[in-house]
């Protein structure tokens, strides 16, 4: 029976995995997750390793889970009263959700970039440095170090190292978008979560956007939403189909997009389906 | 199957048209429009021409009187059979033509304000037009217009002057200059008002220390202070020098209570002498303040005489009627008298006839200023001669002199600036009715600020709570809902809430304490196991909020009672620390010295902030709360995401984002509580106060004054004051100020909120 029937009808499915990626070192493990908004389930038992030092793309249709998914590792979840979730992840070996874990600390180590730009009301210097700030940094020299590193990692030092101290909001969108990419990696995190980065950019700004990406992978671990199908095989490692709050296939990017193991990710990636 | 297809209409409906709709609501704008244009212009017309100096007037009656003033206005009225009995026969027979059968008919009458209030006993008078007996008034042009600090305004012709000899062409320049004589004259009489002040303030502090003393030691100190003070007296008269401390009154006598007597009695025995010497200093400057005078003639008329011919006919024919010579001339003996000097020949005169029958007679001897006669040929047979009854005027009493007929265009607008500067800065003459509202913009500008300071906290806290931290449910809708409805509530109820509560509650208590504000105190073994009770439910409350902890996202809501277990408790915490200082039996007040005088336990500055500020509260929450909802979330994420905990995101994302939204609300809140009276009458406001809120005496800012506010004057002095009618030029001139004082701040509101929202919201994309 096709599997996207079966969990379009609520039946459980078994996931499938690539041994490629259960091979590599993962930074991120997802087990047996569950989320629910309310009564409401939108996450099914979702089990999955991060890849150290990879780019992971999460695909799907609108409304599978993905970026409820992407919030649920950064606990960006909790500010929804409703929420309640089973199951646990772990960064390195520390458990995300036991109790006692310090969201804070937690959301520190990692790096998360939005849909839309969201620079703050004020300069691009303090944009960047924003992390460091409310941890209290008052080192001038620090400051303007770190700054000048995020903006050089983010691509953006060359076009805007003369105007530090004009507002964040000056920028053009895709300035905007690796501002934050920039604000994001400020704080030197291990995991960059990128919710749908491209999406309100033109093409050029996508593309430099997706050279970043290129460059930041091997420092960082990154996990993309993407609905772009070539975004996703341009730039990802691994590549995770999920449908109506399930993984149905974790795999390496090339053949998850050249022969997948199942026919229903092939159907999706190839745009039969969805 | 077919379908019938409906036939289309050649033209479109007149509803499709929508062209009767434009004319409803483009005729709702016009009308609204016009009301607010006509609100706006009539207090712009009526507060921007009441200084402007008017031409002085005088219009001779049927009824052969002679009436001056400065032509405010004309308006109409009706004139019917009823009114027409007040008027005079020559007048009644004139009305009675118009009328003509009819039972009333419309007329004009001109409305003069007249001055001379001690003379007339009245400011204004309507001049209907029936009863002139010429259309064309006099505007003499010797006219003078003085502003006095008392009694108003006195119209007159300068006769001559108490202390040197005047010419018509130098009096003015000698009177202005004897004014600025006395006008240090009058500010040394202020000084040495001011020292007499200081002195009786530093006794009736010792007097308060004594007070003390006996709240403190609770002994009756009355007797012996009586006592010592007439043995230092007598001690003094006898010219030995006393120790007071060894007086044989104070022996007994704790320490504190001896040193508070001993201070008051030497403070006594020592400001004696120099209140004895600022006495006579003073007594001294008033009577050179008394000693110069100018005599005027006022236009109120007293019969002096007859004369056989009219006034026309005095001099012989063909001689010039302006130089009256002796030989040819028949001046009645009244007026030769009147200008004590049988001399005539040096005597000018110059006639104006002003009716038929009416004459305006002046007559100068070499250059004096002249001499006004009134005559009046009564029925075509003797004529009576009228003499303007004389008003002595201090010079130190005149604060402006104004000669109204001879200004030019330029002179107008210097003596109008020079009456809206005494109205901006100076302080109020005539209860209100004249000069300065300097102490009335003053108190309204310090009591918005403190009210501004009072309600800023609270309000931006309240609705930062209520955006970012309650979780939302039905309770913090209905809050919600409740404070909005707050803003509706009149604001009389604020100004009666004020003053029970802040003003009787809190000010008794913070004079007398818990006693004085009508709370009976408990026991102190009560208190004190209250005081346990409620320290052991502080702790248990603390406790249980830290059991119930942050919420775990996989224990489900199973602590959520925990939580509301310790709301709970800490309600009861807070409630019970109120009833426990409403209890307290230590405590009786700061200033129990000064009871029965209220010190903070009556209406003044800081209670009316408090309650304006109470009555503004759900303004502020309301554009606070709508400048936080407009925070994006996507902000508040990017700050989380980044690690920030919730306070520094609100600190350094959300305030800064809605600072203007906040800050324009809190304009609007100010701006609401400076125009607000109903409230400002019960908890502060008064139409007459000699000191002023925020000053140069220490502590500088004197939150139990009261004090003096722009909207409650208007208020007052339209229909409080003895004199309204004289009033009301000032109350639209206040009203006009008022409204400035507004829209500035509305202004300021938009200007900021436009600047702040660029510097945060350049281009997006």
């Amino acid at each position: 029976m096709n599997r996207l029937k079966a969990i379009a009808e609520g039946q459980p499915i078994e996931s499938v995995y690539h041994d490629e990626v259960l091979a590599r070192e993962a930074v991120l493990t997802i087990k047996d997750f569950n989320l629910y908004y309310g009564r409401k389930q939108a996450l099914y038992n979702i089990s999955m390793p991060i890849a150290r030092g990879m780019v992971t793309a999460l695909v799907g249709p609108s409304g599978c889970g993905k970026s409820t998914l992407l919030r649920s590792v950064n606990r960006m979840n909790d500010l929804i009263d409703s929420v309640s979730i089973e199951g646990d992840m772990l960064l390195g070996n520390e458990s995300i959700f036991a109790s006692g874990v310090d969201v804070i600390q937690l959301r520190k180590r990692m790096g998360m970039v939005f849909q839309k730009p969201n620079p703050f009301p004020m300069s691009i210097f303090e944009n960047v440095v924003y992390p460091l700030r409310i941890d209290g940094e008052r080192d001038k020299t620090r400051l303007m170090q770190v700054c000048e590193h995020s903006l050089r990692g983010a691509a953006l030092w060359d076009e805007v190292k003369d105007r530090l101290h004009e507002s964040g909001l000056s920028l053009s969108g895709g300035q905007q978008q690796r501002l934050c990419i920039a604000r994001a990696i400020a704080s030197d995190p291990e995991v960059l979560l990128l919710d749908e980065p491209c999406s309100a950019l033109d093409p050029i700004a996508t593309s430099k956007i997706e050279d970043l990406i290129e460059k930041l992978k091997g420092d960082y671990s990154i996990l993309i939403v993407t609905h772009n199908m070539q975004q996703a095989s341009r730039i990802s490692d691994h590549t995770a189909f999920m449908y109506l709050g399930r993984l149905v296939e974790l795999g390496v990017t090339s053949s998850i997009f050249t022969r997948p193991k199942l026919k229903e990710t092939e159907d999706y990636i190839t745009g039969r389906f969805g | 199957m077919t379908r019938a297809i409906p036939e289309r209409r050649k033209t479109s409906s007149l509803k499709a048209q929508g062209e009767p709709m434009i004319w409803l609501t483009g005729g709702m704008f016009a009308i609204a429009c016009s009301m607010i244009l006509g609100l706006l212009a009539l207090v712009l017309y009526q507060g921007l021409s009441t200084l402007w100096p008017r031409p002085y007037s005088m219009y001779s009656t049927l009824g052969n009187e002679l009436v001056g003033g400065e032509l405010q206005g004309n308006n109409e009225y009706v004139l019917s059979g009823q009114t027409l009995e007040d008027l005079d026969s020559n007048t009644r027979s004139r009305a009675e033509k118009l009328l003509d059968g009819a039972s009333e008919i419309r007329s004009r009458r001109l409305y003069l304000r007249t001055g001379n209030f001690e003379l007339t006993n009245r400011h204004f008078t309507f001049l209907p037009t029936v009863a002139l007996s010429t259309d064309k008034p006099v505007q003499p042009k010797s006219i003078w217009l003085l502003e006095r600090r008392e009694w108003g305004n006195l119209y007159g012709f300068p006769k001559s002057l108490s202390w040197t000899e005047a010419n018509e062409s130098n009096i003015a320049d000698l009177v202005q200059k004897a004014m600025h004589d006395a006008e240090q004259l009058n500010r040394k009489i202020e000084a040495e008002k001011h020292k007499l002040e200081r002195i009786d303030r530093a006794i009736s502090n010792a007097r308060l220390d004594v007070r003390r003393a006996e709240l403190a030691e609770k002994v009756e100190l009355q007797a012996a202070l009586d006592q010592a003070t007439a043995e230092a007296m007598a001690g003094n008269a006898s010219g030995s020098v006393v120790a007071i401390e060894e007086l044989p009154a104070l022996q007994g006598l704790s320490t504190p209570a001896t040193r508070a007597i001993v201070g008051l009695i030497r403070k006594t025995l020592d400001s004696e002498p120099q209140l004895i010497s600022i006495n006579e200093q003073i007594a001294k400057l008033e009577e050179e303040r008394r000693g110069r005078s100018v005599v005027m003639q006022t236009p109120v008329m007293d019969n002096i005489g007859t004369a056989d011919i009219p006034p026309d006919q005095w001099f012989p024919a063909g001689s010039e009627k302006t130089i009256g010579d002796k030989a040819g001339a028949a001046l009645p003996q009244a007026i030769l008298d009147a200008m004590g000097s049988s001399d005539a020949i040096h005597q000018i005169f110059k006639t104006v006839s002003l009716g038929p029958q009416q004459w305006l007679v002046s007559a100068q001897h070499d250059s004096k200023p002249p001499v006004y006669f009134w005559a009046v040929q009564e029925n075509g047979a003797s004529t009576s001669v009228y003499g303007m009854r004389e008003q002595p005027v201090l010079v130190a009493d005149i604060v402006r002199l104004i000669q109204p007929n001879q200004l030019s265009w330029l002179g107008r607008c210097g003596v109008y600036t020079s009456r809206w500067l005494e109205f901006l800065f100076g302080q109020p003459r005539e209860a209100g009715v004249e000069g300065g509202f300097f102490p009335a913009i003053w108190g309204t500008i310090v009591m918005t600020l403190v009210m501004s300071l009072a309600v800023m906290p609270f309000g931006v806290l309240a609705a930062l709570y209520m955006r970012e931290y309650a979780s939302s449910g039905w309770l913090l809708s209905l809050i919600r809902i409740s404070i909005n409805n707050l803003a509706g509530v009149p604001s009389i109820v604020y100004g009666v809430f004020g003053l029970a509560f802040f003003c009787y509650t809190i000010g008794g208590y913070i004079d007398g304490g818990p006693a004085k504000a009508g709370f009976e105190p408990w026991p102190s073994t009560v208190w004190f196991s209250a005081f346990a009770g409620l320290a052991v439910t502080g702790l248990v409350a603390f406790g249980v909020s830290i059991l119930s902890g942050p919420r775990d996202r996989r224990e489900g809501t199973g602590r959520s009672i925990l939580g509301a277990v310790a709301g709970l408790l800490w309600i009861a915490t807070l409630v019970g620390m109120v009833i426990l200082l409403a209890k307290i039996p230590f405590f009786s007040g700061f200033y129990q010295a000064q009871l029965p005088n209220p010190t903070f336990g009556k209406g003044c500055l800081l209670w009316a902030a408090c309650t304006l500020a109470l009555l503004t509260l759900p303004v502020v929450i309301v554009a606070t709360e709508e400048a936080l909802a407009a925070v994006p979330n996507s902000l508040r994420e990017g700050s989380y995401a980044c690690g920030a905990g919730k306070w520094q995101t609100i600190q350094r994302i959300v305030l800064p984002y809605a600072r203007p939204g906040i800050i324009t609300g809190f304009i609007l809140a100010m701006a609401r509580g400076a125009g607000e009276v109903a409230p400002m009458m019960l908890v502060g406001a008064i139409p007459l106060a000699t000191e002023l809120p925020l000053d140069l005496d220490f502590p500088f800012l004197h939150g139990s004054r009261s004090f003096m506010h722009l909207g409650f004057q208007i208020y007052s002095l339209g229909f409080q004051s003895q004199n309204s009618e004289a009033a009301k030029p000032m109350v639209f001139t206040a009203t006009l100020l008022l409204l400035v004082l507004v829209t500035l701040l509305n202004l300021t509101a938009i200007w900021l909120r436009a600047s702040l929202r660029k510097r945060f919201q350049t281009s997006q994309f």
